[in-house]
């Protein structure tokens, strides 16, 4: 083993110097890009460390994960975001007990009336309005609420353009086109400014709901569309074999088509999702004090003026490190389904 | 003796004005297995294939276990069909995503609406009356070509049918695992199970067989008992296909 080690250590050096120093000319391009690498690092590191001024952060990390919340209250979104930590922890590395295993996609289901329930209060909690929502909770409760919403619904659209009934696979199509012809943050609009209008006098809705429902609609179009390839993959013989078992149109659709659907579909599902959670970043335009909303608030008080760096290097690490956990989530998902691999 | 399948100058034509089936009329009686031969193209898949309503067809008559079906091609007598009709096709077409133990539940418990226990149970005895149930929580693409047939064998069982189609069951195969689908076969047409089979094993339609029907071009050429075919066909065009059949397997 030890020998190996050496060996295979000589090895790279030998090619090190083979790539990078085999000559004058390379020795000096190699030299001045480690002189520029090592100088930004340095630099980066003394601001980092010397220069930063963290208290933008640290004072106001309540702010970041809750919003305006109320503070007496601060512990129901906190429990809300520790029970979805936890859940991730127990998704990754729990037992692999078979109850556990089935009971996980309801306890994950399960997190989003739970989310509801502990923001908006009621039934022996304080209630408390949409409008103190805000943070990191609201950034979550935007992306998993708009993502669980939009899968149903992108699943109709795309079994819809499926359709052997032409009217609705036209309308489908017409609506798959024309939401991936427009930017998101129109669809954004339309849902904070134009649905109040459209609404009939006395009905309201929330500006929270307003925005899931825009994103609800422009998403599903595009998972419409990764749904669609799937279903399209899935060869012909599959539907003779189900409907020779007596199997009719609908249970073909429920027990063989969306289950294989969905896995062919589930990277390209995954990507969605992820980019849903940066695109709920466009509602601090539209006043929504999301993360990057309360990031601007934060700014915008005349203690913090100025500290724009710090704030977004903020921002970024932890837009960062959702991402990742919610990526590392779906490739266990990926590879769990793998190994109940699909022979096509 | 009951008739299970009575066709009458069934008829179907492609979009070209070729004919993928011209005629056809052939009765088939309970426990009798029908072997269907004839080169390919000359409609003996499309044939099999009408007779659970996988194809349509333009003229004649169809009455498959008492329901007559016609050209209308009516859904509901259709779906009736199938439940009382199994069949086994040339590529398995196992449902990937589900376990193999899942794919001979499925149709019991969704089309028969049986309990989950009742089902699992009938499976199991199915899977090792195919020898497979030592695969029962494994999926498809872990398993051979011959165990995944038979497994396709077990799940057209599953809803304890009348009638069993097989097309080219084993075409798709190894050489060395057609045997053990073919033996099981055997042993379901021993049982009494009535059948058609689309197939090129002569010694398979020489030993299980008790009428032996060769198609070419859409029509029925000559249908005799296996012992006449083999030996003595009665047509030209028979005797030829039985020949170039003859020179490949003393090639192979």
């Amino acid at each position: 083993m030890f020998k190996i080690n050496i060996n295979s250590i000589i090895f790279i050096f030998k090619n090190l110097k083979k790539t990078f120093f085999s000559n004058l000319f390379n020795t000096i391009i190699t030299l001045l890009i480690i002189l520029f690498i090592s100088a930004a690092c340095f630099n980066t590191f003394a601001w980092l460390m010397f220069k930063a001024n963290w208290k933008v952060v640290l004072s106001n990390l309540p702010l970041y994960a809750f919003g305006s919340f109320p503070p007496n209250e601060q512990w129901r979104p906190a429990t809300w975001i520790i029970t979805l930590l936890i859940l991730s922890i127990f998704t990754l590395c729990g037992p692999e007990w078979k109850w556990l295993r089935k009971n996980l996609l309801k306890a994950w289901v399960g997190t989003i009336p739970l989310g509801i329930y502990l923001l908006y209060g009621g039934f022996g909690l304080s209630p408390i309005m949409s409008r103190h929502w805000g943070g990191l909770t609201l950034t979550i409760l935007l992306t998993v609420c708009s993502s669980l919403l939009s899968l149903p619904f992108g699943i109709l659209l795309a079994l819809c353009r499926q359709s052997s009934l032409p009217l609705i696979q036209k309308l489908s199509s017409i609506y798959i086109d024309v939401m991936r012809a427009i930017p998101l943050i129109a669809v954004l609009f339309f849902g904070q400014l134009l649905i109040p209008l459209f609404l009939p006098l006395g009905i309201e809705i929330d500006r929270v709901w307003r925005a899931v429902f825009a994103f609800t609609l422009f998403v599903s179009a595009y998972i419409a569309e990764d749904i669609r390839g799937g279903l399209q993959s899935i060869p012909n013989t599959q539907v003779e074999a189900a409907n020779s078992l007596g199997l009719n149109q609908y249970q073909v659709i429920q027990f063989i088509l969306i289950p294989q659907a969905l896995r062919i579909a589930l990277p390209a599902l995954t990507n969605q999702s992820i980019g849903l959670f940066q695109n709920t970043s466009l509602m601090a335009i539209l006043g929504l004090v999301e993360l990057l909303g309360v990031g601007r608030s934060i700014l915008a008080n005349p203690e913090f003026i100025g500290q724009y760096i710090e704030v977004y290097v903020w921002l970024a690490c932890v837009y960062w490190i959702v991402c990742t956990i919610m990526a590392v989530l779906a490739r266990h998902l990926e590879q769990r389904m793998t190994i109940n691999k699909a022979n096509f | 003796m009951e008739p299970i399948v009575i066709a009458k100058n069934l008829t179907k034509s492609f979009t070209k004005g070729l004919r993928a089936l011209d005629n056809v009329s052939l009765t088939v009686n309970q426990g009798k297995v029908l072997v269907v031969m004839g080169p390919s193209g000359s409609g003996k898949s499309t044939l099999i294939r009408t007779f659970n309503g996988l194809e349509t067809f333009d003229k004649g008559e169809l009455n498959v276990l008492g329901i007559k079906v016609d050209s209308t091609h009516d859904e509901r007598k259709i779906q009736k069909i199938r439940r009382r009709v199994g069949m086994v096709f040339q590529q398995f077409n196992l449902f990937p995503h589900l376990s193999i133990l899942e794919n001979i539940t499925l149709a019991p418990v969704q089309v028969q609406k049986r309990r989950q226990i009742e089902a699992e149970e009938y499976g199991m005895y199915l899977l090792s009356q195919m020898g497979v149930d030592s695969h029962a929580k494994k999926y498809p693409s872990q398993l051979s070509g011959g165990e995944q047939q038979r497994v396709a064998i077990a799940r057209a069982l599953a809803l304890k049918p009348e009638l069993l189609l097989f097309d080219e069951p084993t075409s798709a195969l190894d050489p060395e695992r057609i045997k053990e689908v073919l033996d099981a076969m055997r042993r379901l047409a021993e049982q009494g199970m009535t059948m058609i089979v689309v197939t090129h094993e002569i010694g398979f339609a020489k030993d299980v067989s008790d009428q032996v029907l060769f198609m070419d071009s859409g029509k029925v050429i000559e249908t005799s008992p296996p012992n006449i075919f083999f030996s003595n066909a009665k047509n030209e065009r028979s005797r030829k296909f039985l020949n170039q059949l003859d020179n490949h397997y003393s090639e192979s």
